[in-house]
């Protein structure tokens, strides 16, 4: 290369290098990321909340991850890093926010309902008592020791009666998404999962659900909570805030969560 | 008590299954290791890696095709349900099953390596010595490969008794015939109840821990001769 | 029938092996080449631990392989000594021993014998990895008798081991020799065993037989390109006659004559085998009066042949029954005038006995 032509070439170089920093970095200090936590029954819920919050906020990035209640609120008290969490059963957040995991106070966002549902049979034309037939081996229910929809499955099925009948059939998945895709294998005839899941247009097209009585167990009270390690995330807070916006309240309440306002024991 | 019983239980569910894993697996795995050691057809290199397959595969994506396969609408369910053997999902032998196939290829690697290692030299001499090739087979090749099969069946039983992931997702979690001791320490974790499981993972470790000490000095005092 | 016949055509990318020959059912058969002759290939394929896909073998009367027939090596009754012993490494020396005596299939078997031939009563409780070379190849050949074989096949017993070893164990084998009924085939590529232990020599180079017949015949064959060793000579086998107890000599009567030699205490009338070089000879047109040579032997030229260096000769002299291979230079013939049917002189400075160190 003659001398004539080195000098704006480094320049041009040089150009290329700064423009490129700054798009980098411009790009760090503009886009937040909000990591949630969120119970396995949210799962349609939440991600047409999740895009309804990035088309309104292009600069944060929203990551979900899905899984049982119990597991998050284990994995939160040991540095998880999550900055929001929407647990099955507020009294998981609750928990957190009395042991200083939390850097806001428990709120409830939804409450659950728990449906019966079967890929194979019929379920909308069953009730608790057909749990009894014998033509049905295998009930799926998620774990009672450790995810909500579970402990409650088992209160409805003690309240009604059929515990003892029907203890023997009861396999258990690890969370209530496990639970129905043990349904959905035909690995069980029919299981008691979170009304949400059968809603959702995975599940929907394959079977039918009968929702059980809510005087049957204690509230689903689904709550959630910002942590601790959110404490001075932003956009962490703008999430929780959308959440009471129109547009994730329609969405709860398509894929079956009854709002907190209106649920009055029934 | 130290241990709940629900603790004992799955203790006791646990080394039977990998107990009656490892026995399965010498029987089914000790012939295909020997084909595979020293047969000569070009299966063997596909046949190599789908043995291996297992140990790439996360337990869980297995489980999970296990369920599937295993249940009415895959090939193995509707089998064992023409079989009238009913589903295997969520019952011990569905579990065994699916932890033959997870622990495969520990059993069949180091024996497979046993047997290469050996060569055609000893099967020689016992074959002008008058042995046939069973006789051959049992006379020299399974003595000469005793440490490689000892070892194989320490690595079957450990695996299958940390196996986890497969047994949670076709297992069900039923006390007593799936509850394995992995899935009782995470519930016990999951609900909380640490003390407990503190107690079964420690009791777990220092079993575990003990087993393959004990084995290893016998397999040291048999390497030394007379 | 009395013998084996071995008929095998193989070959694979770089190697072939075609091979007709017919051998002795008695004493031992020496296979002699260099590495890659084919003399181990043929060991293995007679055993049955190679196959060919063309062959015929037939050990006295019986078919082990031809076109419709394979007999397998278990069920040959024949023993087999590996090149480095091959002991089965989870038995004990006994163990190994009974090993093949279990297998005999009705067979005549001789545990006892063959410890004692070999020398390895002491060592029956031993296990494999703690015996010496020597030893591990000496319950090797006792192992591959024990189970009383018809045939004993011997891949280069001798190649593993030092030279102490070799010295050691040769006695061992010689005396199998002496007292075994059944027939050895043997492949070696040294010839002092060779020359000590074979009967009948087949001579092979490039998985191709060129020559076969007894030791003393082919090793004085002045043409053959393959030689017993870098050094032409013959094998000659006498008995021990009179001694000089004065200046510690002996003699060894041949079919032929008789040389002096160092007497190493062999019985009287002890059979032995001496290797005279050619190299070792000298010829002369009259008996020399004054020469350090003690063993003079008249004899007549059959033939003078050409040595590996153009300057060189190597002249055949018949002593009697018996012939000898003396290197001169082509000078030296020219200046005597050697030709064929001439009476001459044959000066053998060294005797090199075969059963010393």
């Amino acid at each position: 290369m003659t001398r004539g032509k080195i000098i704006p070439a480094l320049k041009h170089g040089l150009g290329v290098l700064l423009f490129a920093g700054f798009l980098a970095l411009s790009g760090q200090a503009r886009a937040e990321k909000v990591t949630v936590a969120a119970a396995a029954d949210l799962k349609f819920a939440m991600d047409e909340i999740v895009a309804a919050y990035q088309k309104a906020n292009p600069g944060d990035a929203v990551k979900v991850v899905y899984g049982s209640s119990g597991k998050f609120h284990t994995q939160i008290r040991q540095g998880a890093p999550y900055d929001l969490f929407f647990s099955a059963d507020i009294a998981y957040p609750r928990a957190l926010t009395m042991a200083g995991y939390a850097s806001s106070e428990a709120k409830p966002y939804a409450m659950g309902r728990l449906v019966l549902w079967s890929a194979g049979l019929e379920a909308e034309r069953m009730t608790l008592l057909s749990l009894a037939d014998p033509q049905i081996s295998r009930i799926a229910i998620a774990n009672p020791r450790h995810a909500p929809y579970g402990q409650r499955a088992l209160e409805a099925l003690k309240a009604s009666g059929l515990w003892e009948k029907i203890a023997a059939k009861l396999v258990y998945g690890e969370n209530v998404a496990q639970a129905a895709q043990f349904v959905q294998s035909g690995n069980a005839q029919v299981g008691i999962i979170a009304l949400s899941l059968a809603l959702n247009p995975e599940l929907a097209p394959q079977g039918g659900y009968w929702l059980i009585p809510a005087s049957l167990h204690t509230p689903l009270e689904q709550g959630y909570v910002i942590t601790k390690r959110a404490a001075g995330n932003a956009a962490a807070k703008r999430f929780a805030g959308f959440m009471e916006n129109q547009a994730a309240r329609t969405a709860l309440a398509r894929y079956g969560f009854t709002l907190p306002s209106e649920s009055t024991g029934r | 008590m130290f241990l709940s019983t629900g603790d004992l239980e799955a203790i006791w569910l646990t080394i039977k299954l990998a107990a009656l894993v490892t026995a399965i697996l010498y029987f089914l795995g000790i012939p295909l290791a020997w084909w595979l050691a020293r047969g000569s057809s070009r299966w063997r290199g596909p046949i190599n890696a789908v043995v291996a397959l297992p140990l790439v595969l996360p337990p869980s994506v297995l489980g999970f095709y296990l369920l599937i396969a295993m249940g009415p609408q895959g090939p193995v369910g509707k089998l064992t349900e023409t079989l009238r053997l009913g589903l295997l999902p969520f019952t011990f032998s569905g579990l065994v099953a699916a932890s033959v196939i997870y622990s495969l290829p520990f059993m069949v690697q180091p024996v497979q390596n046993a047997f290469a290692a050996m060569g055609e030299r000893p099967l020689e001499a016992a074959a002008t010595l008058g042995a046939s090739p069973l006789d051959a087979f049992f006379s020299v090749a399974l003595p000469l490969a005793r440490p490689g099969l000892l070892s194989a069946g320490i690595m079957t039983f450990a695996h299958t008794i940390g196996e986890f992931g497969v047994v949670l997702m076709i297992g069900g979690n039923l006390p007593g015939v799936s509850r394995v001791v992995s899935v009782q320490i995470y519930d016990l974790v999951e609900g909380m109840e640490y003390g407990q499981a503190h107690r079964l993972a420690a009791v777990m470790l220092l079993f575990s821990f003990l087993a393959l000490l004990a084995l290893q000095r016998r397999q040291q005092k048999s390497g030394k001769g007379v | 029938m009395d013998g084996i016949i071995a008929q095998f055509a193989l070959s694979y990318p770089g190697f072939s092996l075609e091979v007709d020959i017919a051998l002795p059912g008695r004493g031992i058969t020496a296979f002699f080449g260099p590495s890659g002759s084919g003399k181990t290939t043929l060991l293995r394929l007679i055993a049955g631990l190679a196959r060919a896909p063309q062959g015929r073998l037939v050990f006295k009367n019986q078919v082990w392989q031809d076109d419709r027939a394979w007999l397998p090596t278990h069920l040959r009754p024949l023993g087999f000594v590996f090149q480095d012993a091959n002991l089965l490494a989870h038995l004990s020396v006994a163990g190994n021993l009974r090993y093949g005596a279990k297998r005999s299939r009705g067979r005549r078997v001789d545990l006892d014998a063959a410890i004692e031939l070999l020398g390895i009563g002491h060592l029956l409780d031993r296990k494999p990895a703690q015996l010496s070379g020597g030893e591990s190849q000496r319950v090797a050949i006792a192992r591959a008798l024990a189970a009383g074989p018809s045939l004993l096949l011997m891949d280069e017993p001798l190649a593993s081991l030092d030279l102490a070893r070799k010295q050691e164990i040769l006695p061992y084998l010689e005396r199998l020799h002496r007292e075994l009924a059944i027939p050895v085939l043997y492949v070696s590529h040294a010839p002092d065993e060779v020359a000590r232990l074979a009967d009948h020599l087949v001579v092979m180079a490039e998985g191709r037989v060129r020559a076969s017949g007894p030791l003393a015949e082919i090793l004085a064959r002045a043409d053959l390109p393959v030689r017993l060793g870098e050094e032409a000579g013959v094998v000659v086998e006498g008995e021990v006659g009179e001694r000089d107890a004065n200046w510690r000599l002996m003699r060894l009567e041949f079919a032929g004559g008789s040389l002096w030699c160092r007497d190493t205490g062999a019985a009287t009338g002890e059979r032995l085998r001496v290797r005279v070089l050619a190299r070792d000879v000298a010829i002369s047109l009259s008996r020399p009066t004054d020469s350090s040579v003690q063993n003079l032997l008249p004899g007549l030229i059959e033939g003078v042949g050409d040595d590996e260096h153009p300057g060189l000769a190597l002249a055949r002299v018949r002593v009697g029954k018996t012939i000898f291979l003396a290197r001169l230079t082509r000078r030296a013939v020219a200046a005597l005038v050697l030709t064929p049917g001439q009476n001459i002189w044959a000066q053998i400075k060294t005797v090199a006995l075969l059963d010393q160190a």
